[in-house]
């Protein structure tokens, strides 16, 4: 009996995440330089709904995080506990992350998703790119639990 | 980079061209039982191939912002390549007639439960697993020697619990959160110190607490293979753990903390108290006697280090009773008694996996024969 249902769950969740974010940002540079990009305007309008939705339940996980070290998160999954802790983390990191996303709250990502002020956009493009960086990272871990390394 | 980018994406064209065809001569590709997961396994080459031309397009835009995102992309696609060649297209891949035995229980088993019937099934060998997210089709793994008898089946039902459970997410969570609650409160002291020893204390319960997301899910598990399997997957469980030595009965604290399962002792004292409550008196009394007797052996005495005491099972057994009404799994009873209120196309598998544990208790020197005989009859009702 293994323990492979939390990183494929996990796997799974990180790729559908990080798609939106890849989506969303070659949208946006794109619209931000001036390159028409019609094609992927539909694609794009679903990932801001599928980010929105994401950063508003790390939100609140991250709140609870945030509450103490000595609260455990409740009703959260080992994988997501891990993200969440890597985000908190990384809040602390000021070197490596300097967007909007790591110096408040996830939730204040949610007004910039509806946005169209050309100032918002590229604040959400750089937040979206830090937190790829997270991601990455996260789902590195969940591939090598599933896949093994070399 | 971008020369890089464009190369690792013509590179995977190519190894999903290879894949494509490999899958399209695979023996899978005729067994009907497998068609859905076929079907889906095809689509998903179909839709990274579309990916991968995307970023074939978004390259040729020139745009050097973009790179960091299409190298993402890249990445992204390249691990889900990964994912399809090494672990689901195995299934069709590596595909045996004998496969059609645990092609037709896992094919009933997602049938008679409203939120998996549109959910494909596959089998792959490896050890007691299961892939599930309900987003994609549910692989289970089971040893190859398991998969051509009917003993170890009912072990499937505890990897289907897995997938009920990622039916229900938000409820089961919930489920689980006030479990959590539960145990922490049980966990904190009348009086608190507020010094060193607390604090070290405090972490203990923190750990303590955040591991039973886990075992929650886990015994949710086991309870579905009993509601489902009755003593068939007891049996099985039992079985199949119980000669793994004795990490099965004991662990030290620090190899407990976080871990995804609860010692296996832990659970089959749970199952037994459940199977009891079921009615399955004969079965728990021979379940609890097994394992106490290798504990003796062994000289182990049951000790959870604080992370499972007494006093936490009446929450526990109705945390699994609220999450069993959550996901509303057949039952042994009405199978046994033909009464299911799901009736299906696919026979129920659930009397044949019954019969075999008693079967196997009476006449292992025929057992082999008898299961033969049965698994070629359950095949053709």
């Amino acid at each position: 009996m293994s323990t492979q249902w939390l990183a494929v769950q996990s796997f799974e969740r990180s790729q559908d995440i990080l798609g939106a974010i890849n989506t969303l940002s070659i949208h946006l540079k794109l619209r931000l330089a001036g390159v028409p990009d019609e094609e992927r305007t539909q694609a794009a309008a679903r990932a801001r709904e599928t980010l929105t939705a994401f950063f508003k339940k790390l939100d609140a996980t991250v709140q609870e995080t945030q509450r103490g070290e000595a609260t455990p998160l409740l009703g959260v999954d080992p994988r997501l506990r891990q993200l969440v802790k890597s985000f908190v983390s990384a809040k602390r990191d000021r070197r490596r992350f300097q967007s909007v996303l790591f110096q408040r709250m996830p939730a204040d990502m949610v007004p910039l998703f509806a946005s169209e002020q050309e100032a918002d956009l590229e604040a959400l493009v750089q937040c979206l790119a830090e937190f790829r960086v997270i991601l990455e990272e996260h789902v590195y871990e969940d591939t090598a639990r599933i896949l093994g390394e070399i | 980079v971008q020369e890089i980018l464009r190369h690792s994406n013509v590179h995977v064209l190519h190894e999903l061209d290879r894949l494509t065809t490999l899958l399209r001569d695979a023996p899978g590709v005729q067994m009907t039982q497998l068609a859905p997961y076929y079907t889906w396994v095809k689509n998903a080459c179909e839709e990274l191939r579309q990916s991968v031309e995307q970023n074939l397009r978004d390259l040729d835009l020139g745009q050097s912002g973009i790179l960091s995102a299409i190298a993402s992309e890249t990445q992204k696609v390249i691990r889900f390549f990964y994912m399809l060649d090494q672990r689901l297209a195995g299934p069709v891949l590596r595909a045996r007639p004998s496969d059609r035995l645990c092609l037709s229980v896992l094919r009933w088993l997602h049938e008679v439960h409203p939120q998996t019937q549109h959910i494909p099934a596959a089998v792959s060998d490896g050890q007691f697993a299961s892939y599930p997210d309900p987003h994609w089709p549910t692989i289970y793994f089971m040893p190859p020697s398991a998969q051509t008898g009917l003993l170890y089946l009912p072990l499937f039902f505890h990897e289907f619990g897995h997938l009920l459970y990622a039916c229900h997410e938000p409820e089961m969570d919930a489920l689980v959160e006030q479990l959590q609650e539960t145990l922490a409160e049980l966990l904190t002291p009348g009086i608190q110190r507020e010094d060193l020893h607390d604090r070290i204390e405090v972490e203990k319960r923190r750990t303590i607490v955040e591991t039973w997301y886990a075992w929650a899910q886990e015994l949710f598990c086991d309870a579905i293979g009993l509601t489902i399997g009755g003593p068939a997957f007891a049996h099985a469980f039992s079985m199949h753990l119980q000669m793994l030595g004795r990490g099965h009965f004991y662990l030290p604290a620090e190899d407990l903390a976080r871990r995804d399962h609860p010692v296996t002792w832990l659970r089959i004292q749970l199952l037994v108290h459940r199977a009891r409550e079921m009615g399955h008196q004969e079965d728990a009394e021979i379940l609890d006697t097994r394992w106490k007797t290798l504990a003796t052996a062994l000289g182990i005495v049951a000790d959870y280090h604080g992370f499972y005491e007494e006093e936490f099972l009446p929450t526990i057994q109705e945390t699994v009773d609220d999450m069993l009404t959550e996901a509303a799994p057949v039952t042994y009873s009405e199978e046994m008694a033909g009464s299911s209120a799901r009736p299906s196309l696919f026979p129920s598998p659930i009397r044949l996996l019954h019969r075999a544990w008693q079967q196997f208790g009476e006449n292992h020197d025929e057992f082999r024969q008898w299961e033969e005989q049965e698994i070629v009859a359950f095949l053709q009702s």
